[in-house]
């Protein structure tokens, strides 16, 4: 397992201390530590490392929050639940390009239909494809539109673990549901709410086709992400051994995210469940 | 008579889980809903507690009728067959948690902990998980939380079946020292007529959603009204003879005894458990069992025989016992 992830890794490593473009003929040289240096003034690695954490932390935060109320509306028992359950995956199941493509149709200036409906009302074209400070949202919206049926499945799966009757002694306890949800359901939900803040979170830092589709990384680079910048250097600028460094860059600022993360929590307390 | 249920009914999609259900308990009463699992005694616990509503009746604690009062502000204090402790606080923190939302101050709420901790000697456990505890444990620290809830009624839903026979005798003078007897109903359910026989001060015998004879534990033994009734209660199991013109004759093995005027029969097996033994055997009526005292000696043919009066008649039709 360990050698399965941690080969690409380890070649990434690798090659990040190496120059390997057409300079030097596609051949690695090694160049000692020339590609970090770059790295830490690359302005534009640093720009592109902001961009792609607003982008992951507001959309996973907006997709926590909105799956967990699905995945309370769901564990509910009511008529047409199942029917329901299966067309909330719905978004999930399809292919990113596909969707990135329909969002870029549905934003499209002037034919998309949120252009048209805000030409009826009189607003004007809005160009929220090609406005630096408002593109990145529509990125954020597609993704949360992607990937919120995911996460409230994770965590469904997570509140149907929680016994029925413990929400009964809760309640003979003289609590309301309101604060069932407090003291009971979030406690027990922590290890699945941190679960998929994980995944999604590491998932979002990589985020690649949905930006690549739906801007291509514009405009003027507003919603560049690290690995479109990474597979710019590789396959625009044919620069491997820095693209690899660019790549390893933005891993290691998410694991200090992650890591910044894992602290805070630890240091509220609110790990505790996590541990028994 | 502070807790009664009058003609409750309660359906789960097309299915009637209760009928008709009517019960009483008076003040420091113990009865026990007894009968065979999916019978509804969970159901009828789960009414009264008001986690669920019932479809007709009412159910009223001393008099007042309780069916609009959501369960959080019902008092009752209940334990549940899973115990359902909360997995994520530890002792301590579990019995606080209700003490603390029901607005008890801090040094109030430390003394009654301390005090019920001490009472069911839990005081090594107070810092541990639910998860870190034995069965018994578990099981003490969900009477000291339906204990502190200071309740109207107790409701006790199958609160041994998680344990072995050697803990649950232990546990039964415990739970009768502690909330059987005070000022409160108790409904007691259990799938184990010994159990019931022995905390219960009267038995409802309960049969698809119904109760099929109430009465006090002598009662049911003695005075069977129907077969079930006669069959579920007392062990070994009443013997019921081949019918004859429409007439089911049940016989208790305990009440037949060895007599040499009597029917003769042939030994199938024999059980001994000390001072008693039980013996199977063939006679002309069908198989018996018989309870004897366990330093009798026994031949592979033998005689036995019993009083009229012991006998048990019962229609064949309705299984309704016949008057005597
Ligand atoms: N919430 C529910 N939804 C549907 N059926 C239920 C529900 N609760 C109980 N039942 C059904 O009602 C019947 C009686 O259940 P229960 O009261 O738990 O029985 P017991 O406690 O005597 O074993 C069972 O057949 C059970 O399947
Ligand atoms: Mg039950």
């Amino acid at each position: 397992m360990a050698l399965i992830f941690g080969w690409p890794l380890l070649r990434y490593a690798w090659l990040s201390g190496h120059a390997d473009s057409v300079l030097t003929g596609l051949v690695p040289v090694a160049n000692g530590g020339a590609n970090w240096l770059r790295l830490l003034s690359d302005q534009r690695f640093w720009v592109d490392a902001l961009q792609t954490a607003r982008f992951g932390v507001v959309s996973v935060g907006i997709e926590l929050i909105l799956a967990m109320a699905i995945a309370l509306l769901l564990d509910q028992r009511w008529r047409g639940r199942g029917a329901v359950r299966a067309l909330t995956l719905m978004p999930w199941a399809l292919p990113t390009t596909m969707m990135a493509l329909g969002w870029r149709w549905i934003f499209n200036t002037p034919y998309g239909p949120i252009e048209q409906l805000a030409g009826s009302l009189g607003a004007g074209p809005l160009n929220l494809l090609s406005a630096p400070s408002l593109t990145w949202l529509v990125t954020v919206l597609a993704d949360v539109w992607k990937t919120t049926p995911f996460i409230a499945l994770i965590l469904l799966a997570g509140l149907q673990t929680i016994p029925d009757d413990l929400y009964g002694a809760f309640r003979l306890e003289g609590g309301t549901s309101v604060q069932a949800l407090r003291r009971i359901t979030l406690p027990l939900l922590t290890p699945y709410i941190l679960l998929s803040l994980l995944f999604r979170l590491a998932q979002a830092f990589g985020v690649f086709d949905l930006i690549q589709v739906l801007t291509g990384g514009g405009p003027a680079g507003s919603t560049e992400s690290l690995a479109l910048y990474a597979y710019l250097n590789a396959m625009r600028f044919l620069d491997f051994g820095y693209s690899a460094t660019v790549m390893l860059g933005g891993f290691v600022l998410l694991m200090a995210l992650i890591g910044l993360g894992a602290l805070i929590l630890r240091l509220s307390g609110l790990i505790r469940p996590l541990q028994t | 008579m502070t807790l009664e249920l009058r003609s409750i009914n309660k359906r789960f999609g097309d299915r009637d889980v209760l009928r008709n259900l009517d019960l009483s308990v008076a003040d420091g009463e113990c009865v026990a809903l007894l009968g065979p699992s999916g019978c509804g005694k969970s159901t009828a616990l789960r009414l009264i507690a008001g986690l669920d509503d019932p479809d007709q009746g009412s159910i009223s604690i001393n008099g007042e009728n309780v069916v609009a009062i959501p369960a959080e502000r019902r008092r009752v204090g209940m334990v549940f067959q899973s115990y359902a402790l909360f997995p994520h606080l530890n002792v301590r923190k579990n019995l606080e948690l209700g003490l603390r939302i029901r607005g008890s101050r801090a040094a109030e709420r430390d003394e009654r902990i301390s005090n019920i901790l001490e009472v069911l000697q839990l005081q090594n456990q107070a810092e541990q998980l639910p998860s870190q505890l034995s069965g018994g444990q578990r099981q003490r620290v969900a009477l000291a939380r339906a204990l502190l809830r200071d309740p109207l009624v107790y409701l006790l839903d199958e609160p041994m079946s998680n344990l072995d026979a050697q803990l649950r005798e232990e546990l039964r003078p415990e739970l009768k020292r502690l909330m059987i007897g005070g000022s409160q109903p108790v409904v007691y359910v259990t799938h184990d007529q010994q159990e019931a026989m022995a905390l219960a001060d009267r038995i409802a015998l309960m049969r698809n959603g119904r109760i099929e004879q109430i009465g006090t534990p002598q009662e049911l033994y003695h005075r069977p009204e129907t077969v079930v009734v006669a069959q579920f209660i007392g062990r070994p199991q009443m013997n019921l003879l081949k019918p004859q013109n429409g007439v089911m004759v049940g016989i208790r093995p305990e009440d037949i005894r060895l007599d040499q005027q009597g029917v003769s029969c042939r030994l199938l097996s024999r059980e001994w458990h000390g001072a008693s033994q039980m013996l199977l055997v063939e006679s002309e009526r069908g198989p018996l069992r018989i309870v004897c005292a366990g330093d009798q000696t026994i031949s592979e043919q033998i005689q036995v025989n019993w009083e009229r009066s012991d006998e048990h008649q019962f229609d064949l039709d309705s299984g309704r016992r016949l008057s005597d």
